[in-house]
């Protein structure tokens, strides 16, 4: 049987009612400015058409992954993992989506895939926080560095991230471990189709997680938790070791001795913005939430919320046009109209394409809506 | 990409007016330059991306030279001005992988100088051997 048909198979796409179900909720096709696409539609193409007509499909690239029509399928449809074997066959005819930034990220993350790299990463540590190079606790911060490096323009948080991270930690007696050679855990390229560097950084992973004989990595990346956790099993083999993002981890810990110091906003209002990997993908929805109440806020729900939370609009660093900045202005207009004072993520990049958008002339309220990673709120009442 | 070899390149970006005009009176009087250096022609260095450059590092390039117009003699205004951002921006996240800083440089030329031309681009192919990657 032929590559493609097996990717039909596997993910159920031929199993599809052509109900529309996903169509009415997928956020690229109800964004669209012209022209139709939708996942039913690249599911029908994919069977009746077959493997040429699929890969040149635009919806083949701009689809987010986001998983939000498999939520909803009858049929569970697993179109986001068809997508991403469709990706792998058109990568490896040489075919591809148009990069974002100028393909600066996935140069990153491509030169981080060469054995013989130094990185010299762990110069934001400051001298006030503990680490312990023996510790069984790693804190893996993933691209958090080069992010930092790349969008502080736009007033990301960065590596203020990454030190809260280290600081909760601290606060909970780990001395976390910290890896000076850490890789891209690959997610990006992963869902680009990229497999050849996506197991070449995964290996280079397993081999310097494996060598340090931890038991556990804690991140602040919903995307690198969900493919250490999930994919490099899948691909590549078990790191043995478990896998937490920080809310995860955090709700298994005692509670954090927190500071009642105000929380500066009028309201006490928040809200917070589920990131597709940490919610749909690994379905970690209340730990966040819990954590948000213990800071004293009152958080409001977006209308789109849990389950049904809607992608910051861009995946993997590719395909970014107008569609996409139409999803990140509506779902800040839907954060802006809860009456929150707050919008938080728990997820880097939802938080850069997000403060992205609001960079766009003409966003009224909603583009002067803050936005913090849970990490740093929880962090700087400690 | 593989380790740094001795014959590896030295990609070297140029605008096309006060820069290139070096290169070609370079050209023009016949002098020999170094066979590693490729250069590559931009209309002005306010082209170039963080991504460009660090797609000739992924390629295996040994360092990346920026030549641009003097301060004030962009053709554009402000090409050169923000070719020099880009080339901060860039030069953090290669000092983030681990790369010597002195494979990529940013230099402003004057117009049809050749002597300068040949000055910079000695002095940065010297760096560049002197300065090869960590590993």
């Amino acid at each position: 049987m032929n590559k493609f048909k097996e990717i039909v198979e596997a993910n159920r796409a031929w199993l599809c009612l052509d109900c529309g179900k996903c169509s009415s909720v997928c956020s690229i096709t109800l964004n669209l400015i012209e022209g139709y696409t939708s996942p039913r539609l690249l599911v029908e193409t994919a069977v009746a058409s077959g493997e040429d007509i699929t890969l040149e499909d635009p919806l083949l690239w701009s689809c987010l992954t986001c998983q939000r029509c498999s939520e909803i399928c009858p049929s569970e449809v697993n179109f986001s993992a068809f997508v991403q074997g469709a990706r792998q066959l058109a990568f490896d005819q040489g075919l591809s989506g148009s990069c974002t930034h100028s393909g600066m990220i996935q140069g990153w993350m491509r030169m981080m895939a060469d054995p013989d790299l130094e990185q010299d990463r762990l110069g934001w540590l400051p001298d006030d926080l503990a680490v312990d190079q023996d510790s069984d606790t790693i804190y893996f911060p993933g691209c958090l560095p080069y992010y930092d490096a790349a969008f502080g323009e736009l007033g990301f948080e960065g590596l203020a991230i990454a030190r809260g991270a280290v600081k909760i930690l601290n606060a909970l007696g780990i001395k976390p471990r910290i890896l000076e050679n850490e890789r891209c855990c690959g997610h990006d390229l992963y869902w680009q189709g990229d497999m050849e560097t996506f197991q070449k950084l995964a290996a280079l992973n397993l081999e310097i997680i494996q060598a340090t004989g931890a038991k556990r990595i804690v991140t602040t990346c919903p995307e690198c938790a969900y493919t250490l956790r999930t994919t490099y099993p899948e691909e590549i083999g078990d790191l043995g070791v478990e896998i937490y993002h920080l809310s995860e981890f955090l709700a298994d810990q005692p509670l954090l001795k927190t500071s009642e110091k105000s929380s500066g906003l009028e309201s006490g209002k928040v809200t917070y913005q589920d990131p597709c990997r940490l919610g749909r993908f690994s379905g970690v929805y209340q730990q966040p939430r819990d954590l948000i109440a213990s800071l004293g806020y009152e958080l409001v729900e977006m209308d789109h919320a849990r389950s049904t939370s809607i992608c910051c609009g861009t995946s993997c660093w590719s395909s970014c046009g107008q569609v996409n900045k139409e999803i990140q202005i509506s779902r800040l207009e839907e954060a802006s109209s809860t009456g929150a004072g707050l919008l938080v993520t728990s997820c880097l990049k939802c938080q850069i394409h997000l403060k992205c958008a609001q960079k766009i002339p003409g966003g009224g309220d909603s583009s002067q809506m803050p936005i913090r990673d849970l990490t740093t709120l929880v962090a700087e009442r400690i | 990409m593989s380790k740094v070899k001795t014959r590896q390149k030295v990609i070297l970006f140029t605008c096309s007016w006060h820069a290139y005009s070096s290169l070609e009176a370079v050209a023009r009087e016949r002098i020999s330059c170094s066979t590693a250096v490729v250069p590559i022609r931009l209309s002005c260095l306010g082209r170039i991306s963080p991504g460009i450059i660090l797609k000739a590092f992924e390629g295996g390039a040994a360092g990346v030279l920026l030549l641009g117009c003097p301060e004030g003699q962009c053709r554009y205004q402000t090409g050169n001005l923000e070719a020099r951002k880009v080339v901060e921006e860039t030069r953090s996240l290669l000092l983030l992988l681990g790369y010597d800083e002195n494979r990529l440089e940013y230099q402003l030329l004057p117009a049809e100088n050749g002597e300068k031309y040949l000055e910079v681009l000695n002095q940065f192919l010297e760096r560049v051997q002197n300065g090869r990657k960590k590993s």
